[in-house]
């Protein structure tokens, strides 16, 4: 659907982007991540056709992006991250003019401005001036107007930026509601927006991709091993003996605990390190209080990532 | 086209969504029917050359505020980078932004035909000189205009775009005149007259003050106004890279 191959662009003597690709297929969500200043919003702006990039391609549905810009533009939904309003229309004269540019009109520019306002949850402040809504209202019409013509991708630059949580809930609710019918990318730097909404992510940093696939996946990429919480109401010393004692346990680390004694067990993909751990358990008639795996959380695999790219350019 | 349209609206309807449109308007007709009448009865003649005559310098100031607005304001608010992704070609927005601009100059303009109205019911003036006159009127403003936008675009702030515009129309009129031509002259021989001839705005506005629409005068304004809108098309298209 979107195909984006290495992709370079510079500002002066600032490389913003350095050789991305990466690829959507129809109806993926993605989740576009990266500290502040990574190159999500070029990257974005050279997709939606604002920008040219000085290298690489973007084709979207085939359509290449520099040849023809208006064929692409037609295609896409756009939420730049400043949102982009006339602050002296209202929802609905902005809406409209929007529509318009894109070439509806009569019952079919009806239709969508009823769908917009229903599924953005701005009917309240439909006649209200755009300079006098709160943040929270602007970015949904902002959003409002990337859906207008009921394109099939949807870009999206930071859609939650700057709205408290209970907004934060409402725009993700609503991007969630467009999975399976819509392409969609979005960018964060905020890492508790992407996992809610999708599992893909591609995550992007000095202007260079670093990662891109499912979350679970990338966590083991980063993290290398796996991890086992246990705990037991019994002697720490010698549960930490036999726990050492495992071809499984690759790495062990006690954690405070109120009563007993409690462990962080970690250990490569492959082996079983849940199960050896509790046959263990069964063999010496320990009763735990807790025995889990704890997948990675994706802070964890970003700060990781993020780590491991900055030290590999120092070390280069 | 229908791209243009649309932006059309939306720029004229702005024009009128602020106060400013208003007292813009009131300044315009009271800036030339006061200077107009100042000299009026001195005269003593039936005609609108002293209107017609201002009219270079007034726009001077009165143009490039109406212009800075056009694409300034967009990329102040960000709505640039909407305009620049809706699927119509970057001229067809420029379009629809400058014709709303000129639609709004006209509107000003025809509030001074109370003018021509007074002059022929106190004598019997040459319609002839007075409607060539408002020509040279709209095609003057029209390439003040295309100057203020190519200003504006150039510009993110809308004070800047407005001196820069109003620098820009002094310059084309300054150029015009024959002691500017032939002090120019006498740096550099032949420079002078040239500018004056070809980029000077006054001998060719000039002539329809008198009742002569000529092809050459009308080729030099629409020329004019057509490569500033141009470049400013081209400029940002060119921002892209």
């Amino acid at each position: 659907m979107i195909e984006v191959r290495g992709l370079s662009k510079s500002f002066g003597t600032m490389k913003a982007l350095d050789d991305v690709s990466f690829r959507i297929n129809r109806g993926e969500i993605l989740g576009f991540l990266g500290p502040n200043g990574a190159g999500k919003s070029t990257t974005m702006k050279i997709v939606t056709t604002f920008l040219a990039p000085d290298d690489g391609s973007v084709k979207v549905d085939g359509v290449d992006v520099l040849e023809h810009p208006l064929e692409v533009r037609r295609r896409i939904g756009y939420l730049p991250e400043n949102v982009p309003l006339y602050l002296d229309m209202n929802i609905h004269e902005y809406l409209t003019f929007v529509g318009q540019a894109r070439g509806l009109s009569g019952s079919r520019l009806r239709e969508r401005l009823d769908w917009c306002v229903e599924a953005c949850g701005l009917r309240s402040e439909y006649r209200k001036n755009i300079g006098e809504l709160s943040k929270g209202y602007k970015q949904r019409t902002g959003l409002a107007q990337a859906l207008i013509h009921d394109p099939d991708i949807l870009i999206l630059d930071e859609p939650t930026s700057g709205l408290d949580p209970l907004q934060i809930l409402g725009i993700r609710e609503l991007i969630k509601s467009l999975a399976g019918h819509k392409t969609i990318i979005f960018s964060t730097h905020i890492l508790q927006e992407v996992s809610p909404v999708t599992d893909r992510v591609v995550i992007i940093n000095e202007g260079r991709i670093i990662a891109d696939g499912a979350v679970d996946e990338l966590s083991r990429g980063a993290m290398g091993t796996n991890r086992v919480f246990v705990g037991a109401r019994l002697d720490g010393a010698a549960v930490e003996t036999a726990l050492r004692g495992l071809p499984a346990v690759s790495e062990l680390k006690p954690l405070p605990a109120p009563a007993g004694c409690r462990f962080e067990a970690r250990g490569p993909f492959d082996d079983d390190l849940l199960g050896s751990i509790e046959r263990l358990a069964r063999e010496r008639d320990w009763r735990l209080t807790e025995l889990h795996e704890a997948p990675y959380s994706l802070e964890d695999t970003f700060t990781s990532l993020i780590r491991r790219a900055r030290g590999l350019k120092e070390v280069a | 086209m229908q791209g243009s349209l649309t932006i059309f609206r939306r720029e004229f309807a702005a024009y009128f969504n602020s106060p400013i449109a208003y007292i813009f308007i009131i300044l315009f007709l009271v800036a030339n029917a006061g200077l107009f009448m100042t000299g009026f009865f001195l005269n003593g003649a039936a005609d609108l050359r002293g209107f017609f005559g201002n009219l270079p310098i007034v726009l001077i100031l009165f143009i490039p505020a109406v212009s800075m607005r056009l694409w300034a304001e967009d990329k102040r608010l960000g709505t640039f980078e909407l305009l620049m992704t809706l699927p119509m070609r970057t001229v067809d927005v420029m379009l629809g932004k400058y014709l709303a601009a000129l639609a709004f100059y006209l509107v000003a303009l025809a509030g001074t035909l109370t003018l021509p109205l007074m002059v022929i019911a106190l004598g019997n003036p040459d319609t002839g000189a007075m409607f060539s006159g408002y020509v040279g009127a709209v095609l003057l403003g029209a390439l003040y205009l295309g100057i203020g936008t190519f200003t504006s675009g150039l510009m993110r702030d809308q004070i800047s775009a407005v001196i820069l515009g109003v620098m820009a129309c002094f310059l084309l009129f300054i150029l015009g005149d024959g002691a500017v031509a032939s002090t120019i002259d006498g740096w550099a021989p032949g420079l002078g007259s040239l500018l004056q001839n070809f980029l000077g705005l006054s001998g060719h506005y000039e002539m329809m003050l008198r009742g002569v629409i000529a092809a050459g005068d009308l080729a030099y304004f629409v020329g004019l106004t057509v490569v500033f809108l141009a470049l400013n098309t081209l400029w940002l298209e060119g921002r892209k890279y």
